[in-house]
């Protein structure tokens, strides 16, 4: 067995059926040993960012390994976006890449780039094969370190001779996984029933941590007020009574005043990232912070915590709740005040009662809530539209909501919906993009073509960069500046020459129509929404702004809000 | 943060133990640059396995954060913190 068959057989041990990939010179040994291989289904992408996103995509829905695989060169260089997107989010990813023979490391050779170099800052952990016998224990040391602890991207880089070369047959240790248990939590809970006002903070580390069930229970069982991140939406679900939304940059006032409000925040599986406090000076500026995570490095990075736990999410969530169960806390005022300003400062998004009004982004949003299935994933791209998704979309569960959240990858959506349909080709699953992120990666039509892919695709068109044509004119005095795109192909158009079926709307009469012929169509389709340039995400906290100094659309004239931001 | 060093940036030395392997430096390094340290002296000796590296340090952030960065690393076996005890140690 060569080193490209054993790439193989490692996927069949740890039943990695799926892989994303390119081929290119320097990794066709193993597109080789693919023709005989029936086990492993390869999906070609139409660029290596797409098969990289892709392989993200499909880990965020499934709660599995994702694999992508590339050439030396451009190939790996393709892939570093990806790659840095799955760091940022803590994706489990492991990357594959072919590199010039070993003998032409290091001399310029076609092809070559120094990936393990380049590469470094992107990774959880990277290896460059030195030889062929030490390819077995990489790879089963790769596979796990990549699920385990916090997860993230693992990069393999093999020279070509390699893949070509016969693997040793010799037994090699495998890594024992690691088990942190269940801290002593009487701390924790002394805190929590002392505490007043106390508040729920997640993020993703709930998904990542496989703990979504016991987070939910959790929080049913104390019945705290829950505030969670762009990441962890989805938590601990939308009939939650306790359930405030998203806090943060384009949080709710509801949630962003919870926090500004509360006298202990329990932070489980959250960084604290800067999109979500605004300025530390002014976050939580009254609570004290129980802080449990799975990555230590993350206690204390921010902000000090009072109390930090880390420990088995699972084991961790189960004993707080068993402790909890007999004793409520005694926090009813608290859940009261927090669900009246949840009546009073959630997310609002008016239905239009004119039939011919033009569409309003948040209103689209809520409709297309109404009408998917309950189980639909929403992979978003990055913009006003990811925003709105993240605002008006009531997910039931976080592996439901799939964003980039860390990197910010416009490009991401299209990719990652690819992704999530392998996951289960069954499902509904539904890319919502703008027309900025959409023609980041619009090749990957071809994609969804190829394999008949059934993903719904929502372009919410607005003929320009949103986002930043919002900030600029909040926070630029409305100097616009290389935002327009009123120069976009026709979408309708472009999708058919993809041969995917395609219908525009532009009317608050068509979105109903609009979104249940998509949904009822059997295949992929493309659903073209024009909504106006000039709407806005409401609110915003300008960036370095504290969250208590939100701005909504009464208040978008405000000097204040004049400054310039760096 | 930027990490150029004056007169009353604090200076640290990290001790650190890890696994010979591609690129070893440079991924201690990386950390040490992205997190806002300055590297004022280094020292590098090869032991088995593993490499010994003593590293004079410059910056205004916790050393404390760095630490722990440095710690998850996955050949890094152990961070000391001169005039301190090791905080962790782990089999590479």
């Amino acid at each position: 067995m060569n080193g490209a068959q054993h790439i193989l057989e490692a996927f069949h041990r740890h039943n990695i059926s799926t892989v994303f990939g390119y081929p290119g010179g320097c990794i066709m040994p193993l597109y080789d040993a693919l023709v005989d291989d029936v086990g492993v289904e390869h999906v070609l992408c139409r660029h290596e960012q797409g098969c990289a996103l892709a392989a993200d995509g499909y880990a965020r829905a499934s709660g599995k390994l994702g694999v992508c695989i590339a050439t030396s060169g451009p190939g790996a260089t393709n892939l570093i976006t990806g790659v840095a997107n799955a760091h940022r989010d803590s994706i489990p990813m492991l990357v594959i890449t072919g590199q010039v023979p070993s003998g032409l490391i290091g001399t310029d050779a076609f092809q070559e780039t120094d990936v393990l170099g380049m590469t470094l800052g992107i990774v959880k952990h990277s290896y460059l094969i030195g030889d062929a016998d030490s390819l077995p224990a990489i790879m089963e040391e790769a596979i796990e370190l990549a699920q385990s602890g916090r997860p993230g991207p693992v990069w393999i880089d093999i020279p070509k001779d390699l893949l070509l070369t016969d693997v040793a047959d010799t037994p090699f240790p495998k890594p024992e996984p690691q088990h942190t248990g269940c801290p002593d939590l009487a701390e924790a809970l002394a805190m929590l029933r002392a505490a007043r006002k106390p508040l729920l903070y997640s993020g993703g580390g709930i998904s990542l941590g496989h703990a979504e069930d016991s987070f939910r229970t959790f929080a049913e069982t104390s019945a705290l007020p829950a505030v969670v991140t762009l990441k962890g939406i989805g938590n601990p679900g939308k009939h939650s009574p306790y359930n405030l939304g998203m806090l943060g940059m384009h949080g709710s006032r509801a949630a962003n005043k919870a926090v500004d409000e509360c006298d202990l925040l329990l932070v489980i599986g959250a960084r604290l990232d800067d999109r979500a406090t605004g300025n530390l000076a002014g976050f939580a500026p009254n609570a004290k912070m129980i802080h449990i995570d799975a990555d230590a490095a993350e206690i204390n990075k921010l902000r000090p915590a009072d109390l930090a736990i880390r420990g088995d999410l699972n084991e961790t969530l189960e004993a707080l709740t068993g402790a909890l169960k007999d004793k409520p806390l005694a926090i009813s005022d608290w859940q009261k005040q927090c669900r009246t300003w949840h009546t009073t400062g959630g997310f609002q998004a008016a239905d239009n009662d004119d039939p011919m009004a033009p569409i309003t982004g948040p209103a689209f949003i809520r409709q297309l809530s109404r009408i998917a299935p309950d189980d639909t994933v929403i992979a978003c791209d990055v913009g006003q539209h990811q925003m709105w998704v993240a605002q008006h979309y009531e997910f039931d569960h976080p592996r439901h909501h799939l964003t980039s959240g860390g990197l910010g990858t416009m490009g991401f959506g299209l990719p990652a919906a690819i992704g999530a349909q392998f996951a289960d080709r069954n499902g509904t699953v539904i890319n919502v993009t703008g027309d900025g992120s959409f023609m980041m990666n619009a090749q990957e039509l071809a994609t969804i073509r190829r394999y008949n892919l059934p993903v719904k695709l929502i372009v919410m068109d607005n003929q320009c960069l949103g986002m930043v044509r919002q900030q600029q004119e909040l926070f630029y005095n409305n100097r616009e500046s290389q935002i327009n795109l009123d120069d976009n192909p026709d979408f309708v158009a472009m999708a058919r020459a993809f041969d995917i079926p395609a219908l525009h709307i532009e009317r608050t009469d068509q979105i109903r129509r609009g979104i249940e012929t998509i949904l009822a169509f059997n295949g992929p389709m493309l659903l073209h929404v024009a909504i106006s340039r000039e709407e806005n995400v409401w609110p915003i906290v300008k960036p370095g702004a504290s969250n208590r100094e939100m701005i909504d659309e009464t208040r978008r004239t405000s000097p204040a809000n004049k400054e310039h931001v760096a | 943060m930027n990490p150029k060093a004056d007169i009353s940036t604090p200076s640290y030395t990290l001790n650190c133990r890890m696994s010979q392997e591609a690129a070893a430096l440079e991924r201690l390094c990386q950390v040490v640059r992205i997190r806002g340290f300055r590297i004022a002296r280094m020292a590098v000796e090869s032991a088995g396995e593993h490499l010994d590296i003593a590293l004079t340090l410059e910056g205004t952030r916790p050393i404390a954060m760095l630490q722990s960065q440095l710690e998850k690393l996955h050949t890094v076996a152990e961070v000391a913190l001169e005039g301190s005890a090791a905080i962790r140690s782990r089999i590479a």
